[in-house]
């Protein structure tokens, strides 16, 4: 018997968690045979079938919206925040739902919302970290905020906000562009709603602290920071000299070798990599880390900046000339 | 009608095996063979198993303080003082850090560490404090050493 | 990994090549600080899993100084497997035949006899005179301080030296020594 269960769909031993301490302490006779079942019902609809939360009993769409407002401690429009959470596909589903039915309801969608919450969210993501990294040039800032603007943190925050049950959209589970542009629509909404501080504060309480823990020069890829550097230098007329400082087994596959790069006799910066060349490169890297005080030791981002920061960007390195 | 005898028939079966065995075999999951596929191949040596991992807790204690002292003992060398040198130092300093702390700050900050080294080879000069087995040589830092207590009774006096 | 991350990580764990020079040293004293270099024990990230020793290159093991009568009473022995095929070698013919195995012998022994012996034996490279492969020495980058002191050799110092150096006394020319 046990041999036969055993060869039946081994639903228990895959993916089932059967918690050890069910009553009495053992497991009943008629679990196995009940899981069995549900199986095979599940096999037969075809896989898994989740259901969206807007279509069980208890679902109260202006209660939702409501309680996502105050979830937020944010005073919404309620007019806005329900555009904001319609989707393009959905009013075209109810349109054509709608023409059978010879009914005309207007449902607006979130795409000019999702316009104006972008510009303001570019805007003042770029006020922001100009603010905060002061010495970083604009190309590593435009960088950040391409990253913090792309489509994969964006979805990320609006689904960790709860959104992913409130959008109204064709399918379900919604796709990620969708919560990108739903997250934008929301900016927008609040932008109408209470105004550009407090809808700056939204865009930096959620999206700028994404950048808690990283490092902030990866977002900006450095092709060849040795001529970057020397640019730099050039500037200001000063001497820039490259120095082995120290090597380690040099004929050996497991080479290590340090440069040092000195300034005006004075040591700036060292790196070190499996060939010169590579030490020299991590060098010049180091160099350009401590010039625009980004290093790894560098003063934790600050953000708890309060209101619209100033613009500052005429003080600002610009690496490309053109 | 009622049929009551019907009721006498039915027997309450124990619970299923099924479940008992897979307790085990979820922990014998990596084993090979028959260890892993048969049960009573499996029972004893998850048994066994798990009477190690008890005893490996006090284990693991021990052989993590081994290696913290491993580590501390290597990261003094470069400082050139011995390992009791730098505890009785510190001790007398009052700076309580256990083994697990200095072992981090000598793989971790390197700097830290080796200012640690310095206060506490000061400390057992101020002492007059004499082991053998350190070498003669200082260490690197120079630690701009005020006598607080001088300081502070000068202060007084004024 | 960043870049900056995978270097740091390249720079700590890069295995240095040390220099020990043997001239008229212990081999089972050296052998307790050349074991230390070589499972990677003088460094603060020790670990026994981690990969961590270094190389460690011997030179002049041919002028090695055993202590006391070692070199007449100290034996080796060793067994080929074969029935009879015990022998038991006395230093000084051991280092006749091959200068290197002495101290060889003494870093094995003051190792931990695990698996991780034989690997960490491969890391150390003895030589019995002063003559080292070209690519060896470009390797090296530190130089480990010997244990006892090496004095000068009275007849190894200049004529020049030893007639500046300054004297109390000297004997009458006549003087005759016994």
């Amino acid at each position: 018997m046990a041999f036969v269960r055993r060869f039946t769909p081994l639903l228990a031993k895959t993916f089932l968690n059967i918690p050890i301490n069910t009553q009495g302490r053992r497991i009943h006779r008629w679990v196995s045979p009940t899981l069995i079942e549900l199986k095979y019902r599940e096999k037969k609809q075809g896989g898994k079938v989740i259901n969206p939360r807007n279509t069980f009993l208890e679902w109260n769409l202006e209660a939702e919206l409501y309680a996502f407002g105050k979830r937020l401690n944010e005073e919404f429009d309620s007019d806005l925040l329900l555009q904001a959470f319609t989707d393009r596909s959905y009013v075209i589903k109810e349109e054509m739902k709608q023409k059978e039915m010879e009914f005309d309801l207007k449902m607006k969608d979130n795409r000019e919302l999702v316009k104006e919450g972008e510009k303001f969210m570019e805007e003042y993501i770029q006020l922001y970290l100009e603010a905060v990294l002061p010495k970083f040039p604009v190309e590593g800032i435009v960088g950040i905020k391409n990253h913090l603007m792309s489509e994969s943190v964006l979805a990320n925050i609006s689904l960790h906000l709860g959104t992913k049950d409130i959008i109204l959209a064709a399918e379900y589970p919604v796709e990620r562009q969708i919560l990108a542009n739903t997250f934008k629509a929301l900016v927008g909404a609040l932008l109408q709603s209470s105004g550009d501080e407090q809808s700056g504060h939204f865009v930096r309480d959620f999206v700028i602290t994404q950048l808690q823990g990283q490092d902030v020069n990866d977002y900006w890829h450095i092709e060849d920071p040795w001529t970057m550097l020397t640019d730099l230098m050039s500037k200001t007329g000063s001497e820039l000299e490259p120095r082995l400082i120290g090597e380690v087994g040099k004929n050996t596959l497991l080479a290590c070798y340090r440069v040092g790069l000195y300034l005006d006799k004075k040591m700036l910066s060292s790196g070190f990599g499996e060939t010169v060349a590579t030490a020299k490169e991590m060098a010049a890297r180091e160099a350009l880390k401590k010039i625009f005080a980004t290093e790894e030791n560098m003063y934790p981002i600050n953000f708890k900046l309060n209101g619209i920061p100033k613009s500052t960007s005429d003080l600002r390195y610009k690496i490309s000339a053109n | 009608m009622v049929f009551l005898t019907v009721a006498n028939w039915i027997r309450a079966r124990g619970p299923d095996e099924f479940w008992r065995k897979r307790r085990i075999f979820r922990l014998a999951a990596h084993y090979t063979g028959r260890r892993r596929n048969c049960y009573s191949v499996a029972v004893r040596n998850v048994h066994r198993a798990l009477a190690y991992a008890t005893k490996a807790r006090k284990l693991k204690k021990e052989d993590m303080k081994v290696l913290w002292d491993t580590r501390i003992t290597a990261a003094c060398e470069q400082h050139n003082i011995t390992a009791f040198s730098l505890r009785e130092g510190l001790g007398r300093a009052d700076i309580m850090l256990d083994r697990k702390s200095l072992s981090d700050l000598a793989a971790w900050e390197p700097k830290t560490f080796h200012c640690l080294a310095a206060v506490a080879k000061e400390k057992l000069n101020l002492d007059n404090f004499i082991d053998g087995t350190d070498k003669k040589e200082p260490t690197g830092i120079n630690l701009n050493l005020k006598d607080v207590m001088l300081e502070a009774w000068l202060k007084e006096k004024k | 990994m960043s870049a900056a991350k995978r270097v740091q990580q390249w720079a700590t764990f890069a295995r240095t090549w040390h220099i020990f020079d043997c001239k008229w040293q212990d081999p089972y004293q050296s052998a307790e600080v050349i074991k230390k270099y070589l499972m990677g024990l003088h460094k603060p990230i020790y670990h026994s899993m981690n990969d961590c020793g270094d190389v460690v290159v011997c030179i002049n093991s041919r002028e090695i100084a055993l202590r006391g009568n070692d070199w007449r009473q100290r034996a080796y022995f060793h067994h080929t497997g074969y029935p009879g095929g015990a022998t038991w070698t006395l230093a000084w013919e051991v280092h006749n035949k091959d200068p290197t195995m002495i101290i060889k012998k003494a870093v094995y022994k003051a190792m931990r006899g695990n698996l991780q012996r034989r690997h960490t034996m491969q890391r150390l490279l003895i030589y019995p005179g002063e003559e080292i492969p070209e690519d060896i020495i470009q390797n090296v980058s530190n130089q480990i301080r010997q244990l006892r002191l090496v004095p000068t050799r009275l007849d190894h110092i200049s004529e020049e030296e030893v007639k500046k150096f300054p004297k109390v006394m000297d004997y009458p020319q006549d003087y005759v020594l016994k």
